[in-house]
């Protein structure tokens, strides 16, 4: 008998797809933790989520503190590559991208998927 | 930030600890109770009562996942209204060491999680390779109770 199929499967698969994206991952923001994710080898999944969903965390709290309402997307540039995130109730989609990725490809996909994280 | 330890080579370690994952107490004992090193207690009866209660935990957890599924459970955790505990083991050359650890919404348990994993391994690293050959429970348990307490908390 075959797992049974996460809620996520689709919305990861079709972010992965993107070009130069790494790993998607649905992570719970107060806990840090990965509810599902699709990754390539050699992401570190779990301390990727942690860490990505406290900043959003903070991200989602300065803007509201600052009166600018909802964090929208976060979007977070380093030396070798980018980390993106989007949140929606206690989910944040995560995703992890070399510095070739498509930026403007991969929000327009996550603002799209985010709506089947509600 | 306070950090009160019995042994030095635990003290660094325990400082990152605290320092990256934000716990506000943090307890790290033997797997008997014996406590070695502490954040965040102001009382040593807290101390003792606390190491009693996660070394209690940490038994019965252990004890379970041995007999349903032949071997020990990694780490707890418990989350309460406001507040959460972690427990978990960590191997040393020195022996087996327990850590408990408090947080509330200030982190949260993937990163409590994920810096215990680098506790775990600046404390193996760190631990002297000799290791002391005594009983679990040595007769005297209280005295060295004792003495760990009023070391932490400046009465040694």
């Amino acid at each position: 008998m075959s797992a049974p199929r996460s809620p996520f499967a689709e919305t990861l698969g079709s972010l992965i797809r993107q070009r130069g994206v790494l790993g998607s991952m649905v992570v719970s923001e107060s806990d840090g933790i990965v509810v599902d994710s699709n990754l390539q080898i050699g992401v570190r999944g779990p301390a990727v989520a942690a860490l990505a969903a406290s900043l959003y965390r903070k991200a989602r709290l300065s803007a509201r503190a600052a009166g600018y309402g909802d964090c929208a997307f976060l979007q977070l540039e380093a030396a070798q590559g980018r980390v993106c995130a989007v949140g929606r109730g206690d989910l944040v989609l995560v995703a992890v991208a070399e510095p070739r990725a498509n930026v403007g490809l991969i929000r327009v996909e996550m603002l799209r998927a985010v709506e089947a994280l509600a | 930030m306070t950090i009160a330890v019995v042994e030095g080579w635990i003290e660094e370690p325990l400082r990152q600890f605290v320092d990256e994952a934000r716990v506000l107490l943090a307890l790290l004992l033997h797997p008997s109770g014996q406590v070695l090193a502490q954040h965040g207690f102001t009382r040593a009866v807290d101390v003792m009562s606390a190491c009693a209660l996660a070394a209690a935990i940490h038994a019965s957890s252990g004890e379970l996942g041995r007999q349903l599924d032949g071997r020990p459970f990694g780490a707890l955790h418990h989350a309460g209204r406001e507040r959460q505990i972690f427990l978990a083991p960590a191997a040393t050359p020195r022996g087996p060491l327990v850590c408990l650890a408090v947080f509330d919404e200030a982190t949260s348990l993937g990163l409590v999680q994920l810096y215990f994993a680098e506790l775990r391994a600046r404390l193996a690293s760190a631990a002297p390779a000799e290791r002391e050959e005594r009983p679990v429970l040595a007769g005297n348990f209280e005295f060295e109770l004792n003495r760990n307490l009023a070391v932490l908390f400046g009465r040694a």
